[in-house]
């Protein structure tokens, strides 16, 4: 479990004037779930453009697995609070979507595309088009998608933001199953604490101009979480601590 | 099912019967004399009795019309991407083409025939002329407003830009490329009639209209104007129907249950049971 699948080091983007990102080094543990919270425009979604690839940074090196793979592509999965399906396939066939991107869809990639539906309660659902599934039901189908990509560091960058809070809470916990069952390393962003804690072991702290991580906090709330743990005075006391951070309040 | 298609056939021939009632009550209102305007009927009988003259220059302008549509259409979404994925083109190419239809087409049919001759060329190209303009804006149009983020995630998959545009670009594009293709359908048998007209030579349904005309025979001058509208009503509906066949998704919740795929699904059934099954021991 310490083994470390992602490392950046001394990583800016400055936009024209604007410094976007501030040196910025940070290494990822195989297997973990980080959170990051920030304010909007303090760079977070930058940060995950730079380790997906999309933006080249200014300066400063991404490791993944110990290579570097600064302004590469095709070596992370990532998913945004929009869900991106595209409303001419349907569920099963946006499932393949990155392999259909990449090489030709067969018989390998349908089976497990139906397998992970199916065991992710979407089974019912294979051959509806994105126009009739609800919110939650699409931001499950985007996470499949990213998730049979089979990369091992997954990016999702605010998945569950336009979600209503019910919803939201039955995808936080469906995510964690998940999580647990695949073993895969997570990056999460948001701007909701209560849903950094009761995901992450760990917090990262964002603060903007410029842009930079601000606390590294480590989460020890006890696994599995359930509603008890939004009241637990752990939580509590480390959600006023993250507010001072995000609020201005000396700490 | 029956009420949708009351609705959706039913509809659109009740107004055309309509407009019919509307004709004939203007034309016995106001008495009009027959040498003017005639009566529907009129004009419909005129067309079923001189139909085996009729039929095969109507066939002609259906062939001038599908060809000259089908020529517009590829090189309309031909120029389209082109232009949309090269800057540079698009910059230089497109006011040539925003020039080429504002040149009044009339003035361009003769011409044309002058250089191509009494056959079909001249009016294929007319009608592909009018046909791939609204094609290739509404293709540009829609290559250019397919969601950024879309494409960004084809990147983060490490998607060739090939692969990015047959399966994300193109598909994005459907509505606006059958938006195109519909106004063009309506425009093309105007561009086909445009070119018989200007061929004063040989036989065509515009020319028998001409004759028609200088004989004072209304009723087979309307007739003929039924018939060209026919043609143009027809193409569209079909480029219509192709579009209804080809986008599922606008309409359905669920995809059809394609028979290459039946035995992908049937396996599905099995699938569902195991991972059900190991799903209750844990
Ligand atoms: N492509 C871009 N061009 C110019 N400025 C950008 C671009 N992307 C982001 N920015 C700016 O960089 C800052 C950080 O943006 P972002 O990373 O999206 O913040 P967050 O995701 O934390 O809300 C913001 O001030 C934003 O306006
Ligand atoms: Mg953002």
């Amino acid at each position: 479990m310490e083994n470390t699948l992602l490392e950046l080091r001394g990583v800016t983007k400055r936009f024209g004037e604007a410094t976007a990102l501030a040196e910025t080094s940070l290494s990822i543990h195989e297997g973990s779930f980080v959170a990051i919270v920030g304010p909007s425009g303090c760079g977070k979604s930058t940060l995950f453009n730079v380790i997906a690839g999309l933006l080249a940074p200014d300066g400063g090196e991404v490791r993944l697995q110990g290579e570097p793979v600064t302004g590469a592509t095709g070596h992370v999965g990532y998913m945004l609070q929009k869900d991106l399906l595209v409303p001419w396939r349907t569920v099963e066939d946006n499932i393949t979507m990155a392999a259909r991107l990449t090489r030709r869809v067969n018989n390998v990639d349908r089976a497990e595309a139906r397998r992970v539906a199916t065991e992710y309660g979407l089974g019912d659902f294979l051959r509806h088009y994105p126009r009739a599934l609800s919110g939650g039901m699409r931001q499950r189908v985007a996470f499949m998608r990213t998730l049979v990509t089979h990369q091992p560091l997954l990016l999702l960058d605010e998945p569950f933001g336009a979600l209503d809070a019910q919803t939201r809470l039955d995808m936080q916990q469906w995510l964690l199953q998940v999580w647990r069952d695949t073993g895969r390393t997570v990056l999460f962003i948001t701007h909701d604490v209560d849903e950094s804690l009761f995901l992450s072991d760990r917090v990262l702290v964002m603060s903007p101009r410029p842009g930079r991580v601000v606390a590294d906090i480590t989460n020890p709330l006890a696994r599995p979480r359930d509603m008890e743990t939004l009241t637990d005075p752990a939580f509590i006391e480390l959600k006023s601590r993250i507010m001072h951070l995000l609020h201005g309040g000396a700490s | 099912m029956t009420r949708k298609l009351l609705r959706n056939i039913g509809v659109p021939v009740l107004s055309l019967l309509l407009l019919l009632a509307l004709w004939q009550a203007i034309v016995v209102g106001f008495n009009v004399a027959p040498y003017v305007a005639p009566r529907p009927w009129q004009a419909i009988l005129s067309v079923t009795q001189n139909w085996s003259t009729i039929w095969p220059l109507a066939l002609g302008t259906i062939r001038e019309t599908v060809y000259g549509f089908l020529i517009g259409a590829f090189l309309g979404v031909f120029l389209g991407v082109v232009m949309a994925k090269i800057p540079v083109l698009q910059r230089s190419v497109y006011p040539v083409l925003v020039l080429s239809q504002a040149v009044p087409i009339i003035a361009l049919a003769s011409p044309l025939v002058l250089i191509l001759g009494f056959s079909i060329m001249p009016k294929i190209v007319i009608v592909a002329w009018i046909v791939f303009f609204p094609v290739t804006v509404n293709v540009v149009d829609g290559l250019s407003h397919v969601d950024p983020d879309l494409i960004n995630l084809a990147r983060v998959y490490g998607a060739p830009r090939w692969r990015t545009f047959v399966h994300i670009e193109m598909p994005a594009t459907t509505t606006p490329l059958f938006s195109g293709l519909k106004i063009g359908a309506t425009y093309a048998v105007t561009g086909a009639v445009i070119g018989e007209l200007a061929a004063s030579e040989g036989s065509s349904l515009a020319l028998y209209q001409e004759h028609a005309n200088s004989n004072l025979n209304a009723a087979a001058v309307y007739g003929t104007t039924m018939v060209m509208t026919a043609i143009g009503i027809s193409w569209f509906l079909l480029v219509v129907a192709t579009e209804v066949a080809a986008t599922p998704w606008q309409r359905r919740s669920v995809a059809r249950r394609y028979p290459w795929r039946r035995a992908r699904f049937e396996t599905d059934g099995a699938a569902s049971i195991v991972s059900s099954l190991s799903k209750g021991e844990s």
